[in-house]
C-alpha cells in the first residue's frame, strides 16, 4: 500500500535529516513511529506530504504502485494520503465547514466523481462531528482559528474522517489531548480505520497506544528506522528510553 | 437643527472661491505632500467657465492671484481648503444635494451623482442612525470628482459605505469632509476594484468627546490600476477614538498608496488611535507605498501604526493544498478570508452585508 525504500531528504542549507527510511505500509495496519526529538519523524510526514522546504535527495515513496513523490501536493491528498501535523495550522477567515467541503469536492473531483450536495455534505459532517463529540461551533469557525491545542487535534481527525484517506500520517495527535478528548480521538481513529486503510502514528507515549493497538513499533533516531518490533517494543521504550538501542 | 444646518452649509466654498483657490494652488505636484505618491502627470489641465486653467493668473507668477472677494462666512474655510480634489467639483459647479436628516431618525440611502462631478452635503441630526451608500456616477468624461460633506450630529450613528463594481473610469476623485460631534460614532468601509486611476481622500475632524471614526479599505488591484488614499483625522476633543486597517491585495502592475495621518491636538487627553496597512503582492510588478504621519500635541494619548507587505502565507498555503484543494482554489481562499478580515469586526448591519457579499 504505502511503500517507502531509502527516502533521503534535507533543508534548506542542505543539512540531511532523512537519511534512508525504509517502511512497508500494508492495509489494515497501524504502525507507530517513536523516537527522540529532533529524530525526523514529522519530517518524514512533510517529506510524504510534499512540504517546499524540504528537497528530497533520494529513494521513493509509493501509494499503491503510484510514486507520490512526482505528484503535486494536492494530487499526493487525493490519491489517498493524509498527513495531521504536530502543529496544525491556523486560518483564520476560513470557514472550517467550507474549507472541509473544498476540500473533499476536489478529491471526488481527482477521482473523477460529482461534487457531493450540500444536504449529503451536511449529513456526512454531522455524523463525523457526533463520532469526535464535537459541537455546532466548529461550523462557525476558521480553520484551527483560534483553538486549543486539544480542539485543533479533534479537527484534525474530523478532516481525516471526511476526507476517507487511504493511508493517513498522524503526527503526534495525542499531544495537547486531556484524558477525555484523548479517547475520544482515538475512539474516533478506531472507527475510521479499516481492513483497507492503513495509520502511521507519531508518538512520544505509550498512552495513544493502549487506544490504538499497532500492528509493527518503529524507532527512528538520526533520519533512519533503527529498530522495529511489535507492540512490546513500545512498552519497552515507555520504561526504559532510547538509550538502551544505541548501547544495543 | 435649521440653525446649525445653515452655518455649516453657509461655510462651504461658492464655485468662484473654488476656482479661486484652485488657481492658487495650481494643478497638483509631485513635491506637494498630498499628491507625493500620485501621478499627478495623468491630471489634465481643468477648464473652468470656459476659462483655461493653464492661462489663470497662478500659472503666470508675475500676475498677483484671483481671489474672490471677502464677503461670505466660507471665506476662512476656503483659504484652508487644500486638496485640489476637494475643490474640482464645486469649481466644476457641480450642483449640491443638500439632505438634512433629524435627530433621531433611522435611515439607510443611497448616494449617486448623476454627473462626472458631484457635491453631496448631509446635516445628520443628534442619535440619528443612518446607513449611506454610496453609487458609482454616471460618468461620461475622463474624469470625475465627487465630493461628501457630511456633518454628524451627537451620539449619531453612521456607516458610510461603497463597493463597486470595478470601474474603468481613466481618472477618478473622492474627497469626504466629516465633522463629529461628540459621542458619534462614524464607520467608514470601502472596497476598490477599479482598473484605472483613482484617489479617495478623507479629513475627518473628531471635533465633540468620545467621537470615534472607523476606517477600513479593501483594494483589490490588477494590471496597471493605480489607486491612492489620503486620510487625514483630526483629534480636536478629548477621549476621541479612531481606527484605521487598509488592505491590498495586489496583482499585475497594480499600485496602492496609503497616506494615512492622525493629528492629536492640545488639551485632547485620552485619545486612542490605531492604523493599520496590510499589503499581500501577489506579483513581483505590484508595488505599495505607505506613509503614516503622527502629530501629537498631548501627552496622555495612546496612538499606533503598523505596516505589513508580503505574500500568501506559505504554510498556510501548504496546509488547504495538502488536503487535495488545487493551488489556485487554496490561493484564492486565502485571498478572500485576508480581505474579509477587513470588515469581520463590524457590527452586523447593510454595510457589513453589501461589503461581505461583493467579496
Amino acid at each position: 500500500m504505502l511503500s517507502i525504500k531509502n527516502l533521503k531528504a534535507s533543508i534548506e542549507d542542505g543539512t540531511q535529516i532523512l537519511k534512508g527510511i525504509n517502511l512497508e505500509v500494508k492495509p489494515g495496519e497501524v504502525h507507530a513511529i517513536m523516537g527522540p526529538n529532533g529524530s525526523g519523524k514529522s519530517t518524514l510526514s512533510k517529506v510524504i506530504a510534499g512540504h517546499p522546504a524540504y528537497h528530497v535527495d533520494g529513494g521513493s515513496v509509493e501509494l499503491d504502485g503510484k510514486n507520490l513523490l512526482e505528484m503535486e501536493i494536492n494530487e499526493r491528498a487525493n490519491s489517498g494520503l493524509f498527513i495531521s501535523t504536530q502543529y496544525p495550522t491556523e486560518i483564520p477567515g476560513v470557514n472550517n465547514v467550507e474549507f472541509l467541503k473544498m476540500a473533499l469536492n476536489s478529491k471526488r473531483a481527482f477521482l473523477g466523481q460529482p461534487e457531493m450536495s450540500d444536504e449529503d455534505f451536511k449529513k456526512l459532517c454531522e455524523e463525523k462531528m457526533n463520532l469526535l463529540e464535537m459541537d455546532e461551533r466548529y461550523r462557525e469557525r476558521g480553520v484551527n482559528d483560534g483553538m486549543s491545542g486539544g480542539e485543533k487535534k479533534r479537527n484534525e481527525i474530523l478532516q481525516m474522517a471526511i476526507l476517507d484517506p487511504k493511508v493517513s500520517f498522524l503526527d503526534e495527535t495525542d499531544s495537547g489531548l486531556d484524558i477525555d478528548a484523548l479517547r475520544i480521538v482515538a475512539n474516533g481513529i478506531n472507527h475510521i480505520m479499516s481492513p483497507e486503510k492503513a495509520v502511521i502514528l507519531v508518538t512520544h507515549y505509550q498512552r495513544l497506544l493502549d487506544y490504538i493497538k499497532p500492528t509493527y513499533v518503529h524507532v527512528l533516531r538520526h533520519g533512519k528506522i533503527i529498530l522495529s518490533g511489535g507492540p512490546e517494543l513500545a512498552l519497552k521504550l515507555e520504561d526504559q528510553g532510547y538509550d538502551w538501542i544505541e548501547e544495543a | 437643527m435649521s440653525t446649525a444646518t445653515s452655518k455649516f452649509i453657509q461655510s462651504l466654498p461658492n464655485a468662484e472661491q473654488a476656482i479661486a483657490r484652485l488657481r492658487e494652488l495650481g494643478m497638483p505636484r509631485r513635491n506637494n505632500e498630498l499628491w507625493s505618491f500620485f501621478p499627478v502627470a495623468k491630471i489634465p489641465t481643468p477648464e473652468f467657465m470656459g476659462t483655461d486653467f493653464a492661462t489663470s493668473p497662478a500659472a503666470n507668477p508675475a500676475a498677483p492671484p484671483t481671489t474672490a472677494p471677502a464677503h461670505s462666512s466660507s471665506d476662512e474655510a476656503v483659504q484652508k481648503e487644500t486638496d485640489f480634489a476637494a475643490l474640482l467639483p464645486i469649481a466644476n459647479l457641480a450642483r449640491p444635494m443638500i439632505r438634512e436628516i433629524a435627530d433621531g431618525a433611522d435611515e439607510m440611502a443611497m448616494l449617486k451623482c448623476n454627473n462626472d462631478f458631484g457635491h453631496t452635503v448631509l446635516e445628520i441630526g443628534k442619535n440619528a442612525k443612518v446607513s449611506l451608500e454610496i453609487l458609482d456616477n454616471k460618468v461620461t468624461h475622463d474624469i470625475a470628482a465627487e465630493r461628501f460633506d457630511i456633518n454628524v450630529g451627537e451620539n449619531a450613528d453612521v456607516e458610510i459605505f461603497f463597493a463597486n463594481p470595478a470601474c474603468d473610469l481613466p481618472l477618478r476623485f473622492r474627497h469626504f469632509n466629516i465633522n463629529q460631534a461628540a459621542d458619534a460614532n462614524v464607520r467608514f468601509s470601502s472596497i476598490c476594484k477599479d482598473t484605472a486611476i483613482g484617489r479617495v481622500s478623507v479629513e475627518c475632524h473628531l471635533k465633540g468627546e468620545g467621537a470615534n471614526f472607523d476606517y477600513r479599505s479593501l483594494h483589490v488591484l490588477d494590471g496597471e490600476a493605480s489607486q491612492h488614499s489620503r486620510l487625514t483625522i483630526y483629534h480636536e476633543a478629548p477621549r476621541t477614538t479612531s481606527t484605521q486597517l487598509a488592505r491590498n491585495l495586489l496583482s499585475g502592475s497594480a499600485r496602492v498608496s496609503y497616506d494615512g495621518s492622525v493629528i492629536v491636538g492640545y488639551d485632547c487627553t485620552g485619545v486612542n488611535s490605531s492604523q493599520l496597512v496590510n499589503t499581500i503582492l501577489m506579483s513581483e510588478d505590484a508595488s505599495v507605498s505607505v506613509k503614516p504621519v503622527l502629530k501629537i500635541y498631548h501627552d496622555d494619548v495612546e496612538c499606533t501604526h503598523g505596516n505589513t507587505v508580503g505574500e500568501l502565507d506559505a504554510e498556510q498555503m501548504f496546509y488547504l493544498v495538502s488536503r487535495g484543494i488545487p493551488k489556485k482554489a487554496a490561493q484564492e481562499m486565502l485571498m478572500r478570508s485576508f480581505a474579509q478580515e477587513t470588515f469581520l469586526p463590524l457590527p452586523d448591519s447593510p454595510a457589513k452585508k453589501r461589503l461581505m457579499s461583493s467579496l
